[in-house]
Formats: structure tokens, sequence, C-alpha cells
């Protein structure tokens, strides 16, 4: 690894403090597992790392009145510990477990993952199928997007250095939408998605109907992108394996997937049609389970 | 521990000193009492027990394993020792027209730089000496050497390598081995032709043996290239003493082979040379010759310091051997039920850049290409090809592995085709006791038929879903 | 130069080392601990596993800085001084352990599972050791160690009782 200079922040106020002096020459380290791997490949190193690892106020998972607020500096481990996350969007755990592996997931953080911005994100499709929105801090202050505004590009967000994600907030009507997520990598461990996929809906107690959904893919367009016309396809339609079987095809007439090493494009998108398939049943089945428990 | 920990002024040990713990444990009795063999050699008969089946494994240096205290090249250290990094060619076939190494030697702290000219025997491999050490003037494969650095750290190291310019001139390249079999093919080590070992395996007359079949059934198969990765990588260390004698310790599976080759690239005669095979951490075929060795002896030579050479993951991958992909066409004449009367099997290797054990993998892959069964007409013929490729070497089973998925993948579609089932066709044609290969080597002890038998036994195959 | 000062098994020590330094280098080439392994570099193999704070994490993707000020057990550490961690010693007797070069890594992960899940099923423990790489044992006597370690540690009874059901018919 090349030389570089280092700063440890001990809270956001430090770390944004730090970010604004050092200007484009710093790069943040938050859980480190990506930008160890690229200052080891870089000719040009940064002029300087700005450790927020230690910044204790962007780790906590706390029930607010906007809704769940997940610090960007939760490890994937430690959301897949959290009760709170457990209780009311277990879909993230499905995220998080699939990412890396266990030493990978307890360096690993939530923002660190979003903030890579690559296609294949594991943390991406779950958190906007529920909506998440996301906290940036800088020097001028915070303010509050959505998610999918982050994304710009492949591995290019819409932050401007200096600026820093602070947290997620998933909002408190998305709390406890049925939601669930798949991935499909070519093997089970340490390996990227070759598409991944989320999707979360209401049922409409009436008619047993698809309400509100939301469908998320990753690894398939630039960035994770979501599948509109499956969406309305659902909207207030009965909850039928056919119906799912049809959302998943037309998801994946939605996604404009790549060819390269790991799968062909036709495959992707195969994949994409099973993948939004098994999201759908799972979420269905997390639902009915959870209906049945609150029964007994 | 209760205590804050604070910063102490000189790296130092605190007391407590746990960590030595490991050193108390290693003198603890064995686990597992050894057991006591019978002293005369028991020679199993065929189908009889031996004492070893069924028994746990132990070994006796798991101990050190667990504990960590097992020293691998990479856990080695001598005073004054340097560190040395490799300069890649990144082009896959090319003549190297200028080096450029002085920025690489004005730096602080690097000591020695070494290029391919300035090798006494600039070849080496354990059947063709084909391979440089450090490619001059051509470069046939881009995981070719083209120059080397010994630094005071691994990090100024790799950072000389990095001010280490060349000018290429790039040559014409072949990757596929089909089209390097061709005549106007660029030939990789020219003037050579790019096929450069075969072997045929004949036995009966296969025309006749088609001509009698009542079904002719064609496979063409292919497998990929494979690394060994073995969790260990590539790692020695040179020390070329004020007597002029080498000492070398390596990560070696063939240390007799290694010491040859290393005296012979050196020009030293073999009592110089000491060669010590330490610990590896994993062969797998990969580590049965040298490969950095002699660059790390004449840096040595250069600084006078002990020089100590790990391979990166990617110099594993580009630039240590691998396991050939086969292409492998098989034709089988069979009667209506399911019995084999000719095979004719033809196997082009792609041999990558260098021979280093093709040879033997041709030639294990071509006797065993027929497969485990009765065939009185046999033809089998195999060639292994240059291609600007990583060179291909000795992997577990020296081709043995790819013939196999070929030979039972065929016999699968041709049982199919016939409608009978895959373990009956195999019962039909496997070896037995007495019979003799396709190379005339007659067979004992052998039970193939029992063991088809017992395994369809274990896993139910009558009863399978 | 960075100043770290971490609680290696047990014993403080520190040491000022440059920032680009990992745990990873701090542990091998600055306190000797040489048990702990450099395999892949990139976070894939698993043989830099050591525990920081309890939990598993990979050496080489850490800078030494980061673990300033915390607790790390690496293999060194894992016996007591009168005994074999249990893991060890049915590493030992099963054979888990060939080229032995990831076994470091594979025990430390192996213990960071056992301190949290007593009890685990294979699956579980496939899942514990999804980020260590073996190329020698093909797993099945690493999964099936882990299984004997655990039972051991849930009942040190069972660990003599196992003892004499393996030789009893010697």
């Amino acid at each position: 690894m090349k030389s570089f200079g280092y700063v440890a922040a001990m809270d956001a106020k430090h770390a944004i403090e730090l970010l604004a002096e050092h200007g484009a020459a710093a790069k943040i380290l938050a859980g480190g597992t990506d930008l160890l791997v690229e200052l080891k490949d870089t000719q040009r190193p940064p002029g300087i790392v700005v450790d927020i690892s230690r910044a204790r106020d962007l780790k906590d998972i706390v029930l607010t009145d906007e809704g769940l607020r997940i610090g960007a500096l939760a490890t994937h481990g430690e959301i897949m510990r959290s009760a709170l996350i457990r209780d009311l969007c277990p879909a993230l755990i499905e995220a998080a477990h699939s990412i890396g592996a266990v030493q990978t997931r307890n360096l690993g953080t939530i923002g660190g993952n979003l903030m890579t911005c690559v296609p294949s994100m594991d943390s991406g499709p779950a958190l906007i199928a529920l909506e998440a929105q996301v906290t940036v801090a800088g020097a001028d202050g915070q303010r509050r997007m959505p998610l999918v505004d982050l994304f710009v590009g492949p591995r290019k967000t819409s932050l401007t250095p200096g600026q820093l994600l602070v947290e997620i907030v998933i909002p408190k009507p998305n709390l406890g939408k049925p939601a669930a997520f798949q991935k499909f990598g070519l093997r089970k461990g340490q390996a990227l998605a070759l598409v991944n996929a989320a999707a979360a809906f209401w049922i409409d107690d009436g008619k047993d109907a698809f309400k509100a959904p939301c469908i998320a893919l990753g690894a398939v367009a630039p960035t994770v992108i979501r599948a509109p016309q499956a969406e309305a396809y659902l909207a207030g339609r009965a909850i039928t394996p056919e119906a799912m079987a049809e959302a998943g095809r037309i998801a994946a007439t939605e996604a404009k997937p790549i060819s390269d090493f790991r799968a062909s494009a036709d495959y992707r998108r195969d994949l994409i049609a099973v993948l939004v398939k098994r999201c759908l049943a799972a979420a269905y089945a997390r639902a009915t389970a959870k209906t049945k428990e609150r029964v007994s | 521990m209760t205590d804050e920990p604070k910063t102490l002024t000189r790296e130092r040990i605190a007391v407590g000193d746990m960590w030595r713990y490991a050193d108390d444990a290693r003198s603890l009795p064995a686990a597992v009492p050894p057991k006591t063999l019978p002293s005369e050699p028991l020679v199993p008969q065929p189908g009889q027990q031996t004492l070893a089946v069924g028994q746990r494994v132990t070994r006796p240096d798991s101990r050190n394993h667990g504990l960590g205290r097992t020293k691998y090249i990479d856990d080695l250290a001598f005073p004054g020792m340097l560190f040395a990094k490799f300069k890649r060619a990144g082009i896959a076939s090319a003549r190297i027209m200028r080096i450029d190494t002085s920025a690489a030697e004005a730096m602080p702290g690097v000591m020695a730089v070494l290029t391919g000219n300035e090798i006494p025997v600039n070849s080496f491999g354990p059947t063709f000496q084909d391979q440089p050490v450090l490619a001059d003037p051509i470069v046939r494969h881009a995981g070719d050497g083209v120059a080397a650095v010994a630094a005071v750290t691994e990090q100024i190291a790799a950072e000389a390598v990095e001010k280490i310019t060349v000018d290429y001139e790039p040559l014409p390249a072949v990757f596929d081995p089909l089209e390097a079999m061709r005549d106007d093919a660029y030939k990789i080590h020219a003037p050579n032709s790019n096929i450069y070992a075969s072997k045929v395996v004949r036995r009966g007359d296969v025309d006749k043996g088609f001509a009698q079949s009542d079904q002719i059934f064609e496979g063409r198969f292919t497998t990929q290239m494979v690394e060994h990765v073995p969790l260990e990588p590539h790692a020695a260390i040179a020390e070329w003493d004020a007597n002029g004698r080498l000492t070398v310790w390596a990560t070696i599976g063939r240390i007799t082979l290694a010491r040859a080759d290393l005296a012979r690239t050196l020009k030293l005669p073999m009592n110089r040379v000491r060669l010590i095979g330490t610990f590896v951490g994993g062969n797998f075929g990969g580590k049965n010759e040298i490969s950095q060795e002699p660059a790390l002896a004449l840096l040595s030579k250069k600084a006078g310091r002990p020089v100590k050479g790990v391979f990166t993951r990617n110099d594993e991958f580009i630039s240590s051997t691998t396991r050939h992909p086969f292409i492998m066409e098989y034709k089988t004449g069979v009667t209506k039920d399911g019995r084999i009367l000719a095979r004719s099997v033809r196997l082009i290797l792609d041999g990558g850049a260098y021979c280093s054990w093709s040879a033997t993998t041709l030639g294990k892959a071509c006797i065993l290409a027929s497969g485990p069964y009765k065939i009185d007409n046999v033809h089998s013929e195999a060639h292994v090809i240059y291609t600007n490729k990583t060179m291909t070497g000795a992997m577990r089973g020296f081709g043995a592995p790819q013939v196999c998925f070929a030979y039972e993948s065929h016999m699968d579609d041709i049982a199919k085709a016939l409608g009978i089932d895959p373990l009956e066709i195999r019962l039909r044609n496997v070896f037995d006791e007495g019979t003799s290969s396709p190379t005339g080597q007659v067979l004992h002890s052998v039970v193939v038929r029992e063991s088809l038998r017992n395994a369809a036994d274990r896993f139910g195959w009558e009863t399978r879903s | 130069m960075t100043d770290v000062t971490i609680t290696v098994n047990g014993s403080v020590r520190s040491a000022s080392v440059p920032p680009e330094t990992t745990l990873l280098k701090l542990l091998r080439d600055v306190f000797q601990l040489t048990g702990t392994k450099l395999g892949c570099d990139v976070g894939d193999c698993g043989a830099c596993t050591v525990l920081v704070d309890g939990m598993a994490v990979n050496a080489c993707l850490m800078l030494a800085a980061q673990a300033d000020g915390r607790q790390v057990l690496t293999i060194e550490g894992l016996a007591m001084k009168d005994r074999l961690h249990p893991l060890q010693k049915v590493f030992e007797e099963s054979g888990a352990l060939q080229c032995g070069f990831c076994g470091p890594g594979m025990l430390l992960s192996a213990k960071a599972l056992l301190d949290d899940n007593p009890d685990p099923s294979s699956h579980d423990i496939r899942d514990a050791l999804a980020g260590n790489l073996c190329r020698c044992t093909g797993y099945s006597k690493i999964v099936e160690a882990v299984q004997d370690a655990a039972r051991a540690m849930r009942d040190p009874r069972t660990e003599d009782t196992r003892q004499l059901e393996m030789h009893g018919h010697d």
C-alpha cells in the first residue's frame, strides 16, 4: 500500500470539520472493506484518510417519530443482530446476511456499502423497496433525500466532497411492511450478486390484493433501480402465484443488464424474473405468518 | 482487562505476556496417543479391510498448525533481509526493446535491480527448459516477469517496480490452441511448431471396430483453466553468502529437482546450492518447480543480503502454473446392448506459454483417455500446444480429471441414447481382474465393479427419484 | 506515523507505524505474531482472521490505527497455559488441519461462532466459516470438528466419554 495521511474523527461533527478542512484530498474510511482493497491497488493514494469508524453517534439503530433510523456506520453484523430491525424490517437482515462473510460483515457498514454505489450492492434493493430516505450532512448543514437520489451511476453518488452520509431512515408508514430480499451469486458466501432484488407490499385486507407494491433490482442497471411497470401491474391485483410470476417477467423487461464474465444479460434477465417472483412469495409468506402470530 | 491500555513509550511487552501460552501448550501430550501398528507390514488382499480404513488421521504437525506456531516462509525473517517484487509484462506477446531501471535504482532503500540479461542461463523447466526466469527479450504471456527489485521494505520494492519503464514492440499473439496448431499460426517459440509434445496410444484396429459397431457416438468436451490457489502464495528466501554458496528456503515440493534447476540457471556447481524445503501451505501441483528463486538468488548476490519474495495473489493467478484447459473429442462404437467395440479420442491441451509439467500431463491424460473400460480397439492421441497465456503445469491428477469428466459424460450420453441404465452400461464394460489396459498393462486388484455396486447400494441408486 | 496501542492476547503493546500499516502487518511484522497469515490481502480468504473485541474480522482489511485501544485475540492467544482450546484439540485429533495455513483463521472464526452460539447446526457452521477458505480438507472434517468441539464445550464430561468411545476398541 502506498503511503497516505490519517486522521480519526471522534464524532459526526468532527468528521465534517475534517472533511471541510481537507477538501478533495480526503477519503472517508468507514468499515474499510472496500476502501482498503482500493488503496492497496491504487496508483494515486488519497492525501488523507479520514477514519470515521470511531464516530459512535453514527452507529445507532433507533426508533424515532420519523421511523427507523439506522446510523450510516452500523455494520452489517450489527444490522443482523438488531432486534428492532428483526421486528420491523427483516428484509434488511436478509440483505445484510448476503454480504461477504462474517469477517467483512463485522467491519463493513451499511453507509459504506451505499456509498460505494456499485450496481451489485446488496444494501440497496431492500432499502429502496421500503422507500428509505437518507440524511446527508456537510459544512452547510443537513438535508434529507430519498435514497434513490443518492445513486447517480456506477461508483458515483450525488454527494459532493465535504458531505457525509449520516443515516438511513425507513419512514414510519413502511415499518412492518411485508418485504423480502433475494440474491443470486455464483456461490453463497463471499460472492457478488449476479442479480439481487427486493419487493415490499401491503395486503389489501378485504380483497387479498397487492397494495402499494414496491420492487427494486440490483446489478441489472447502472444503479439500483425500481421496476415501476411491474409495480403498476401488481397494484390492486389479487395475490396469486401467477401474478407474482408475471410481475417477475415484466420486471425483467424493465432492467438493462449487461453481459460480463460473471453472467450474460439473458441469464440475468431470467434471474430477475425468478428472484422477483421469489421475493413476492417470501414477502407474502412473511405477512401471513405474522397475521397468524397475531391471531394466535 | 480492566485497565485502559495506555500508550507505551517504546514498543515493548507488558507483564502478563499471555501470548506465550501457545509455547506451553506445544508440549502438552498428544491429543490422541499414537497407535501401535503391527511390526509386520500387512499386505491387504483384494477386498480385505486394511487397518487404516476408518481410523481418524492425526498428523504430528497439527499441534503447531493449531497453535499458529508452524513457520511458513513468510513467517521467517533474517537480519538485513530485503523484499523482492517483480515487474510483470502486462502484455501477452512482445519483444522488449528497452528496459529503464534507473529511476528504480535511484530510489532510497532499493538495494538491487535485476533484468533477464543478467541471468547466467535464463531458462528452466522440468521437461523442456523453455521458460525464462525473467523474459529477455521475448515476452510470451502477460504474467512473464521482466525485472525484479530488492528493497528494504515491500512497499519500497513495489514502488520501485512501478518506476521501471519497458518499451515493447508488440508481436502477434495466439490464445486459442486450435488456431495455434495451424501451420500459419504465429510461432510462440520460433522457429518450432506450437505443438510441443504429442502422444499416441494404439490398440487393435479402431476402423475395424467402428465398422463392426451397431451405432457410433461422438462427443466434444471442454474444460477450463484452473489455478491451484494454495492459501499460501509462492514464497522463497535466498541468501548468497560471502563464500559464494547459495541457501534457498522455498515452498517447493520437489527440492532435488529444484536444486538442479537452480544450479543450472545460476551456473553453479550443485554442491554450492543448498535448498531447504519448508512447510508448504498447499501445493496441489503448483509448487513443483522453481519460479522466482533464481532471481531472488541473484538479487541476494548483488545486494549481499538475504532476499525474500512472496507472490501477491495476483502473481499467483498470472505467473504460476495452472491446470490445462482440454478440448476432448470422443468417438465410440458400441453394440446394441452397449458393449464398447472401439473408441478414438483426440485431446488438445492448451499448454500456455511454457511447458512446465505439460509432457507428464499429456502422457497421463492420453493413457487414461479411454476410461476404465475393456475396449479392444483404441486410438488415443494427445497434443499440447503453446498459447500466449499463463503456463499450465501439474495439478492434482495430471490431466486425469479432465479426461474422466469427458469419458464419463460420454458414457452417460451413450447410455441415454441406447436406453440403458447408466450404471448397467458401465458394468457391461468395466475393467476386471487381469484386464490389460490400452497400453498393455495387466491390471491387478481391480475392484471397479464392486466399487460401483457398493456405491450404488450406499446412495440408493435403484430407489432414486 | 501513527501511535497504536492494542491489547493483544492480554498483553498491552504499542507501536508507532506508518498510517497505511494494516492490523495484519502490525501483528506479523511489528509484534512478530506470525500465526496470523496473509493469504489474499483483500478479505476473501480469511487466513488473516483475528478477533477484535471478540468479533472475527479480516486483519488485512483493517488499519492498525483502527484497532487502537481495542482487544485483539490472535491464534497465539487461543490456548491456555495448561490446555489447548477445545477447538485446537479437536482439530488436531480429527485431521481438520492439513497444510495448516488456513488453520489460525479458521479456528478463530469457529471460536467467534461458539462464543455466540454454543450449539450450532452444520448450516450455522458453514455460514460462520464462509469467509475462511481451505484448499486441502474439503471442509467436512472442519465442520465435524467444530461440532465436536461445541459438544465438548457444552459439557466437558462428554469430552472424556468421547475419548473413551474413540479409543475403547484399541
